[in-house]
């Protein structure tokens, strides 16, 4: 059966953790209008509520924007390669919403697939996802489009229900089960929303998306959907999802570090050839080219969606451009 | 000479070729001895010394940089000194509101013939330098993650200033009929091509007269429209019209100032505006477009506080440099090198920006704290004398840094010390570029 808490209960929780060394990570509000999911200094600063979703996502628990791969040493006639692994800190990650661990699940397959990306995996085994079930979406909000909803499991380890100014709380996996111990039940809360404040109209059909992304790769309606980009990463980088990088080498003479930082689609430079050719010439290609990963390809190989409709990339875009207003035009027959 | 807990200092001298160089060298072949702890690095002119290289010699560990060249009027260039005596006014102003420590940044004028006074300024340096200790910069206290832990420093909720400022009145006077009239009539007689205007959900590129229906005039209109003029799939489309508000159009005059648009070839539609609700509209005095070819509406009340407009770095120096680092190495912190703000800026429109240029790399890619502060000193500077103070970078940053406070305090600069306001007088001469003998120079010994 599912398990209750209150609100000062589960700040008790936090508090402990944060006593105990964990890493805790959560929505805080930065300034006025601005809520991002950050570490958490303390467990006051966590924020339950006001909120419809960060402007960031929870992927920088498991990939951040930085991270140093290995350091380098320049000997007299050799390189030397120096281990930078540490130990990761065991990371929990509360009040994420279920957009944002839907991505998790799907970074999974990613970050696995051809090559078990040690340094992923090693973050991502350390780190503990307890979602909210979203009270409440926005006029962004997309979740039921691409297959989840306000209350969908995937990727979480635990579940919060908002109910009568507490939460009911259910484990999903092992790991949740773990963490919090006897305070959480094991089914399905009987009160779950599936309709409701907190879910979303379907707002396009996904297949149709990928349907019309497959039929008119050459479209004209590309090159004119882009023409208001601006050709700047906030979309690809506060989306839980995206996951391209870049690999630096930073140092000096005589030492360094090669580290991957994250990288976007929607950038010149991200397929400029040394040659100075550029397979994706302009701005409505490098549109095509987030759409059409999200809806075409990553779906063809791992069979889901690399969009969990959280709508940040709308949120974020400052010329109102992202995945819903394409989505919306094309994914509507 | 070291100090009782072994530390030398570091320095790093940039110094033209001509002058301070030369004088180094008349110092050492005259036996005046001076202390070791200075590297100097020899470049054609004070006027090429980049500020990236002053940042590049605190990232690398410098506890004091010393800038130095040739006195007025002994320039090998004429007036490369002047230039970098110019810039330096302003960068000084940047580097003092981000909390370094100005009494570890040094600029002299040293000729051939003073061997003396190099000897003497080194020494004066390493000593100071000495009894200050380590420069402890951004870098010393990042406790950056190499490893990629931390995002950014925790936040707390207290941190940040204030959102952005009430709308001073209601949304302006509905002019959107007008507009779409207008639009109807420029694109019905062929007059332009596009009309780059604001629509319900972002900006909007008309090309049929049968579409205007499009454009949109409301409380939403924050965006500033100029920056399409650069984009080439834009200017594809064949002459644009554009619609501004009257601080939009201050990137015009510059944009033709810097030769990056022709007038003749923009229809200018200019919206009268009472303020869309962000910060810099309750200092604005730029109510009414004064430049556009057409105008539409009339501004209503004035309000505002245009003498307050640098209310806010005036605030932010009302703190100790310490708090001021602390505030903004948390602002940086936050940046994830998305380059909205670079972007979606009117002016910067260099074909291949500063910080994509790897062969070398200027500013170090990674959104660390380093690689930060690297990239937004350089953005603000490449900014200075020319930001029209739109704010759309900081509009458009997704992490809510607070640049306008940036490019507010090289505005101020450039107000305080030059009387200049870019985009105010097409006549003005722009700050950067141009010198007076005049310039102050207290801060050069």
């Amino acid at each position: 059966m599912s398990a209750r808490i209150s609100r000062e209960d589960l700040r008790k929780l936090v508090a402990e953790w944060l006593a105990a060394g964990k890493k805790v990570f959560g929505p805080v509000r930065v300034k006025a209008g601005l809520e991002l999911y950050a570490p958490l200094d303390s467990a006051e600063a966590l924020l339950l509520d006001g909120w419809i979703r960060p402007a960031n996502s929870i992927k920088e628990l498991v990939f951040p924007r930085h991270e140093a791969l290995y350091g380098y040493r320049i000997l007299k006639n050799r390189v030397e390669l120096v281990d930078l692994a540490a130990e990761i800190p065991e990371q929990i990650a509360i009040g994420a919403h279920p957009c944002d661990a839907a991505a998790l699940a799907a970074l999974d397959k990613v970050f696995n697939w051809d090559y078990r990306d040690e340094f992923y995996n090693r973050r991502r085994a350390a780190t503990t996802v307890i979602t909210m079930a979203c009270a409440a979406h926005d006029d962004q909000c997309f979740c039921t489009s691409v297959g989840l909803g306000p209350e969908a499991e995937r990727g979480s380890d635990a579940l919060l229900h908002e109910r009568d100014g507490g939460y009911e709380v259910r484990a999903i996996s092992e790991k949740g089960r773990i963490l919090l111990g006897g305070l959480a039940g094991e089914t399905a809360c009987p009160t779950a929303q599936t309709s409701g404040a907190n879910t979303p109209p379907r707002r396009f059909d996904s297949a149709q998306v990928a349907a019309f992304a497959k039929e008119h790769f050459e479209d004209p309606y590309w090159a004119e959907r882009a023409l208001a980009c601006l050709g700047c990463g906030a979309c690809t980088f506060t989306c839980p999802a995206c996951h391209c990088f870049d690999m630096v080498d930073e140092g000096n003479g005589r030492e360094g570090v090669r580290a991957r930082n994250w990288d976007a689609c929607q950038f010149p430079m991200f397929t400029l050839h040394a040659s100075g050719h550029n397979p994706r010439a302009n701005q409505g290609a490098r549109q095509r080219q987030r759409i059409y990963h999200k809806f075409v390809m990553y779906p063809d190989k791992f069979g889901e969606v690399l969009c969990t409709g959280c709508g940040n990339c709308s949120r974020n875009c400052p010329v109102g451009l992202g995945v819903l207003p394409a989505a919306t035009e094309i994914g509507n027959g | 000479m070291s100090g009782s807990n072994g530390f030398e200092p570091k320095i790093v001298a940039f110094v033209c070729n001509w002058c301070t160089y030369l004088g180094a060298d008349l110092a050492g072949t005259s036996r005046l001895e001076y202390p070791p702890n200075v590297r100097i690095l020899r470049l054609p002119c004070t006027g090429r010394i980049d500020t990236n290289l002053v940042v590049k010699a605190v990232e690398g560990g410098a506890d004091a940089v010393l800038v130095s060249g040739c006195h007025p009027g002994d320039c090998h260039y004429n007036a490369g000194n002047y230039h970098a005596r110019r810039r330096w006014m302003l960068f000084r102003e940047l580097l003092d509101v981000l909390g370094f420590d100005m009494r570890r940044i040094h600029f002299t004028w040293i000729s051939a013939a003073e061997g003396r006074k190099f000897q003497h300024v080194i020494s004066e340096i390493t000593e100071q330098t000495r009894a200050l200790g380590p420069w402890r910069a951004y870098e010393a206290k990042a406790e950056i993650d190499h490893r990629g832990g931390l995002v950014g420093q925790a936040v707390s909720p207290a941190t940040g200033r204030a959102g952005p400022a009430p709308a001073l009145q209601a949304p302006a006077p509905l002019a959107e009929q007008e507009l779409r009239d207008l639009a109807r009539r420029l694109l019905g007689a062929g007059d332009v091509k596009v009309v780059i205007g604001y629509g319900a959900a972002g900006p909007v590129f008309v090309t049929k007269a049968a579409d205007v229906e499009r454009l949109v005039w409301n409380e939403g209109c924050q965006a500033n429209l100029t920056t399409y003029l650069k984009r080439k799939e834009v200017r594809a489309l064949g002459k644009p019209a554009v619609v501004v508000k009257g601080c939009d159009e201050r990137s015009l005059v510059v944009l033709e100032k810097e030769s990056q648009i022709r007038r003749e070839d923009v229809r200018v539609i200019g919206m009268a505006c009472d303020g869309m609700g962000q910060e810099k509209c309750a200092a604005c005095d730029t109510h009414e477009p004064r430049f556009a070819d057409e105008r539409v509406g009339k501004a209503g009340g004035q309000g505002g506080k245009p003498a307050a407009r640098y209310a806010a770095v005036e605030a932010i120096l009302a703190k100790t440099p310490e708090e001021r680092l602390a505030f903004w190495s948390a602002e940086f912190d936050r940046c994830l090198k998305c380059y909205a703000c670079r972007q979606v800026c009117p002016m910067c429109y260099c074909e291949r920006c500063i910080a994509d240029k790897n062969r070398p790399q200027a500013i170090d890619t990674s959104p660390h704290r380093k690689g930060n502060f690297a990239w937004h000193i350089a953005r603000a500077m490449h900014l200075a004398g020319r930001c029209v103070g739109c704010d759309e970078c900081t509009r458009a940053c997704p992490a809510g840094i607070d640049l306008r406070l940036l490019n507010l305090t090289l505005a101020r600069a450039a107000e305080t010390q030059f009387g200049y306001r870019a985009g105010m007088d097409p006549a003005a001469e722009p700050p950067i570029g141009a010198y007076s003998l005049q310039d102050k120079e207290e801060f050069i010994r």
